[in-house]
C-alpha cells in the first residue's frame, strides 16, 4: 500500500492538446491570494471588472423617480432589528439616519459600519432620548428593542412627532399596549406593529381569496397550530464585549445573562407563546374574523432552570371563538424541548383544510378538499388553488358510462399557488412605508395588534389561574 | 473522529476528551470543536456560530423560495437584485475560484456566471442574460465554516475546529499540548481504509468525492467525470489575526471556502492542471484518488505541500 502515495509526475502538456486552463491564470492565480487575505482580492477584482456597471446598477437600488425618501432611525439593533435592518435595506426610498441600541460596544457598531458600507450616513446613539433630541429629520422609528421597552419607546416616539413600526408583541403588559394605541390616537401618527404575516401575499391570497370569495374551506370549525423548538443553550455574549454592569442597570436589566435572554424573564417578555405563539394566534383570529370568546391553558417550566427561565418552556392552550359562521376551537402549542414539525397553522373546515406556515420550504400551503365538497374548478381556472398533480378526467367523458373503470385515481392534491420571493418582513415594512407615503393603508395598526395581544397575554394568566378564561368584548377595545 | 471524544491522532497518541456541539443545516451536520474551561460559554459560542449558519442557509439556500440565491435564480435579463453582504462575498469567491480554475468550478454548471455582475458597493447582483442558476453547493459550507471561525475567534475560542459535514473542515489552534488537530484521508469505497493522516493547524481540509452511485458532472463539458475518486485540498489560513468586531472590511480569511471549490475542481482538472495549480499557490496542497468506483485499482496522487506532513498508509 505504500505505493499508493505518490508524488504526481505529470506528464508534460502535449503540444497536440488544447489547454484546458490558462496556465498563467493558475500560477498567478491564488499565489497572491493568502497574502492579500481571499476576500479582498476577490472584491477588488471584482470592482475593478464591473466598475463602469456601478452608478447605472445604483441608480436602479435607490428611489425610483416619485418616490419620496423616508428618513428612518433603528431603535434596538439586536437580532430582529438586523433581521427588520436586512429587509429594509431592499425597500426603495429608505434612508437610515441613526441606528441606537445600549449594547454600543456590539450591536450597534455592527449595524452602523453595516449601513456605512451601504453608503446609508448613519449616527450611532446609546439613548433613545438623545437621538430624538438631535435627529430631527427623522420620519419613522422603527422599534425592535425588548418587549418592556416597547410601550415607552413607540410612546416618546410618536410624541416627537415620528412614525413608528413597533415590533410585536407590542407590548408585555396590556396597560403599556393600551398607552401606545392612545399616544397613537392623539398624536395622529401611523404606528404599524409587527406581526408581518398580516403582510405576506400568501397569508393574504389566503384570506382574501380561499377564505373569503371562494370559501373553499366551508365552515371552520378547528384550528391547529404549533411552533416547536428544539433545545438551545441560554444566549451568551463575547467577553471582551460585556456591557458594564451600571449600563446594564440603568436600562433595566439586573445582568448580561438577562440582558440577552429577557424573553424567559417576567416583567421583561412573555416567553415563547408571546415569542413564537402571537405571530399565529394573530392569524387565528385573522382568518376566524373573531376574536376569543374563552381560552384554557396548560403550561410549565419542565426543562429549563427556573431561576434563569421564569416563563413557561412549554404552553398547550385551547381557545374558543365565536365566529361569524358559529363556534369553533382552535389549539395552539408551543414547546422548547424538541423542534419537531417546526412550526405552521392548519385551519380545519367541513368542506377543506388549509395547512400554511410562514415557511413555505416546510408547508407549501397545501389544500385538501373534502370529496363530497363542491368542485374547485373554477378556483383552479381563475389560479386561486394549484392544479391537481394529476389532472384526471373522472368520469368526465361523453360515454354516457358514469364511470371509466381504471387504476386506482389518487386524491386531489392543491397548493396555494403564491411565493414569497423578499425576505418574511420586507412586505410588512413596505406596507409601512408605503402607508407614510400616503399610498396604503397599515395592514396590522395598533388597535388591530391590541386585539392580538389581549388574546395572547392572556394564556399565562389562563396558566397561572389554572382555570378557563372568559374574554368580553369590551376587553379588545381601547 | 466521526464519533467524537477520543480521537486517534497521526503520532498515536489519544486526544482527550474534548467538547463537541452538532448542529443540522444546509442538509448536513455542522460541528465544533472547541477547547475552553468555561463549557456554558463554549456551548453559547457554539450556538451563535450555528445560529449564524442558519442565517447563510436562509441568504445561500437554492432550495428557500425567499433566499438571495433564488432570486437570483429568477432574474431576468437587465434585472438586479440586492443581496446580503455575505451573499456577495460568497459570490464573488466563487466567481474568483471560477476564473482562476478556468471554468473547472462553476456555481453555475455551465449556465454563464460570467453574465452574473456583482456590484459590492451596493450589495447588488445583476443578470445580463436570463437562465443563469446558482447553486453554492461546492463553496456554501466551506464559506460558512469560515465565518463560524471567524465567530468563534471574536468570542475567544481559539482552540477550536469546525467543520460542515465532514467536507468541510477547518482546523484553528491545535488542543493544548498537540501540534495539531489529527486528521484521516480515507478511500470512500471503504472509509476504514486510512490513505493518510494530517496534523492541521489554522488549516482547512476540503474533501469531494463519489460514493456508490454518485457522478459530478464537469461544468465544461457536461459530461460526468470519469476516472477519479475523490480529491481533497488542503490551504493553511492567510493570517489568524482577528479584526476588530465591527471594523470596515477587514479581510477575511477565506480559507474554507477556497479549499471547498477546489477539492470540486480536482475531480475535474487535469493531473497537470493541479500540479500547476499547487506549485502556484504557497501551501495549496492536494491530494486524488485516481480510480473507478468498482474497480479495486487505486492510486493516491500528492501536489504541492510545503509544511511537513506525516503521512501512513493502509
Amino acid at each position: 500500500m505504500a505505493d499508493d502515495t505518490t508524488k504526481a509526475n505529470a506528464p508534460p502538456p502535449r503540444d497536440d492538446e488544447p489547454k484546458r486552463i490558462g496556465r498563467r491564470e493558475v500560477l498567478k492565480g491564488l499565489s497572491t491570494v493568502p497574502a492579500l487575505g481571499l476576500f479582498g482580492y476577490a472584491w477588488n477584482r471584482q470592482r475593478h471588472y464591473q466598475q463602469a456597471r456601478v452608478e447605472e446598477v445604483a441608480a436602479g437600488a435607490q428611489a425610483p423617480a416619485g418616490v419620496q425618501d423616508v428618513n428612518v432611525a433603528l431603535l434596538g439593533a439586536g437580532a430582529q432589528g438586523q433581521v427588520l435592518t436586512d429587509a429594509m435595506l431592499r425597500i426603495p426610498g429608505v434612508r437610515f439616519r441613526a441606528v441606537c441600541d445600549v449594547w454600543t460596544e456590539y450591536n450597534q457598531k455592527r449595524v452602523v459600519n453595516s449601513l456605512k458600507r451601504f453608503k446609508h450616513e448613519v449616527n450611532g446613539y446609546e439613548d433613545y432620548r438623545e437621538m430624538l433630541d438631535k435627529e430631527k429629520a427623522i420620519d419613522a422609528v422603527i422599534i425592535a428593542t425588548p418587549d418592556f421597552w416597547h410601550s415607552q419607546h413607540t410612546v416618546d416616539c410618536l410624541e416627537a412627532g415620528k412614525h413608528v413600526y413597533c415590533e410585536k408583541e407590542m407590548s408585555n403588559t396590556l396597560e403599556g399596549a393600551r398607552k401606545m394605541v392612545a399616544a397613537q390616537r392623539k398624536t395622529g401618527k401611523l404606528l404599524q406593529i409587527g406581526h408581518q404575516r398580516r403582510s405576506n401575499p400568501r397569508y393574504l391570497h389566503c384570506y382574501d381569496k380561499i377564505l373569503h370569495e371562494a370559501k373553499m374551506l366551508g365552515r371552520i370549525v378547528t384550528v391547529y397550530g404549533q411552533w416547536n423548538r428544539a433545545v438551545t443553550p441560554d444566549l451568551g455574549a463575547p467577553d471582551r464585549y460585556v456591557i458594564p454592569e451600571a449600563r446594564l442597570q440603568q436600562y433595566g436589566f439586573k445582568d448580561m445573562h438577562q440582558f440577552r435572554n429577557w424573553r424567559w424573564y417576567k416583567g421583561k417578555g412573555g416567553g415563547p407563546i408571546v415569542d413564537l405563539g402571537s405571530h399565529q394566534i394573530d392569524i387565528y383570529s385573522w382568518f376566524l374574523g373573531a376574536n376569543p370568546s374563552r381560552v384554557m391553558a396548560s403550561g410549565g417550566n419542565l426543562y429549563y432552570d427556573p431561576k434563569t427561565h421564569e416563563w413557561y418552556d412549554t404552553v398547550m392552550a385551547v381557545y374558543d371563538f365565536d365566529t361569524p359562521l358559529g363556534p369553533a376551537k382552535a389549539y395552539y402549542q408551543t414547546q422548547t424541548t424538541n423542534g419537531s414539525q417546526g412550526y405552521f397553522e392548519n385551519f380545519m373546515g367541513d368542506q377543506g383544510t388549509l395547512l400554511i406556515s410562514e415557511s413555505e420550504v416546510n408547508y407549501a400551503g397545501q389544500l385538501y378538499r373534502d370529496p363530497n365538497a363542491p368542485a374547485w374548478d373554477e378556483w383552479i381556472q381563475k389560479r386561486y388553488v394549484s392544479a391537481p398533480r394529476e389532472q384526471e378526467s373522472k368520469g368526465k367523458s361523453d360515454s354516457g358510462a358514469i364511470a371509466d373503470v381504471r387504476e386506482s385515481v389518487a386524491p386531489d392534491q392543491h397548493t396555494v399557488p403564491v411565493t414569497l420571493r423578499d425576505p418574511y418582513h420586507q412586505p410588512h415594512l413596505q406596507n409601512f412605508f408605503d402607508t407614510v407615503r400616503g399610498k396604503a393603508t397599515l395592514n396590522c395598526p395598533a388597535d388591530v395588534a391590541y386585539e392580538t395581544a389581549v388574546a395572547v397575554l392572556k394564556v399565562n394568566e389562563a396558566i397561572e389561574a389554572k382555570s378557563v378564561l372568559s374574554f368580553t368584548p369590551e376587553e379588545f377595545k381601547v | 473522529m466521526a464519533g467524537g471524544g477520543e480521537i486517534d491522532g497521526g503520532v498515536g497518541v489519544g486526544l482527550p476528551e474534548i467538547p463537541r456541539f452538532s448542529h443540522e443545516a444546509m442538509a448536513t451536520i455542522y460541528e465544533v470543536y472547541a477547547v475552553h474551561a468555561d463549557q456554558q460559554y463554549a456551548a453559547q459560542a457554539a450556538q451563535a456560530a450555528f445560529d449564524l449558519v442558519d442565517r447563510l442557509e436562509r441568504e445561500l439556500s437554492r432550495f428557500l423560495p425567499n433566499s438571495d440565491i433564488t432570486r437570483i435564480n429568477h432574474l431576468d435579463a437587465g434585472e438586479s437584485t440586492r443581496v446580503t453582504p455575505s451573499t456577495l462575498e460568497c459570490l464573488a469567491i466563487a466567481r474568483h475560484m471560477f476564473d482562476l480554475t478556468d471554468g473547472a468550478f462553476d456555481v453555475s454548471i455551465g449556465t454563464g456566471l460570467p453574465s452574473l455582475e456583482l456590484v459590492p458597493d451596493e450589495s447588488v447582483v445583476r443578470a445580463t442574460t436570463r437562465g443563469v442558476q446558482v447553486d453554492l453547493g461546492g463553496i456554501g459550507k466551506g464559506y460558512a465554516v469560515d465565518l463560524m471561525a471567524e465567530l468563534l475567534e471574536e468570542w475567544g475560542l481559539h482552540a477550536a475546529l469546525v467543520h460542515g459535514g465532514f467536507s468541510s473542515v477547518l482546523a484553528l489552534e491545535p488542543p493544548p499540548g498537540r501540534d495539531g488537530w489529527p486528521l484521516t484521508l480515507s478511500d470512500p469505497r471503504e472509509p476504514a481504509r486510512v490513505l493518510a493522516r494530517l496534523s492541521a493547524r489554522q488549516t482547512a481540509l476540503g474533501a469531494s468525492g463519489l460514493r456508490k452511485g454518485d457522478h459530478i458532472v464537469d461544468p465544461r463539458t457536461g459530461r460526468p467525470v470519469r476516472g477519479r475518486l475523490a480529491a481533497w485540498v488542503a490551504l493553511p489560513r492567510p493570517d489568524a489575526t482577528v479584526p476588530e468586531h465591527g471594523a470596515e472590511s477587514p479581510p477575511r480569511a477565506a480559507a474554507a471556502a477556497v479549499t471547498d471549490a477546489l477539492t470540486t475542481a480536482c475531480m475535474v482538472l487535469e493531473d497537470a492542471d493541479v500540479e500547476a495549480l499547487c506549485d502556484g499557490s504557497p501551501g495549496l496542497e492536494a491530494w486524488i484518488l485516481d480510480g473507478a468506483p468498482s474497480d479495486r485499482d487505486s492510486r493516491l496522487l500528492h501536489f504541492g505541500g510545503e509544511r511537513e506532513q506525516e503521512t501512513r498508509h493502509g
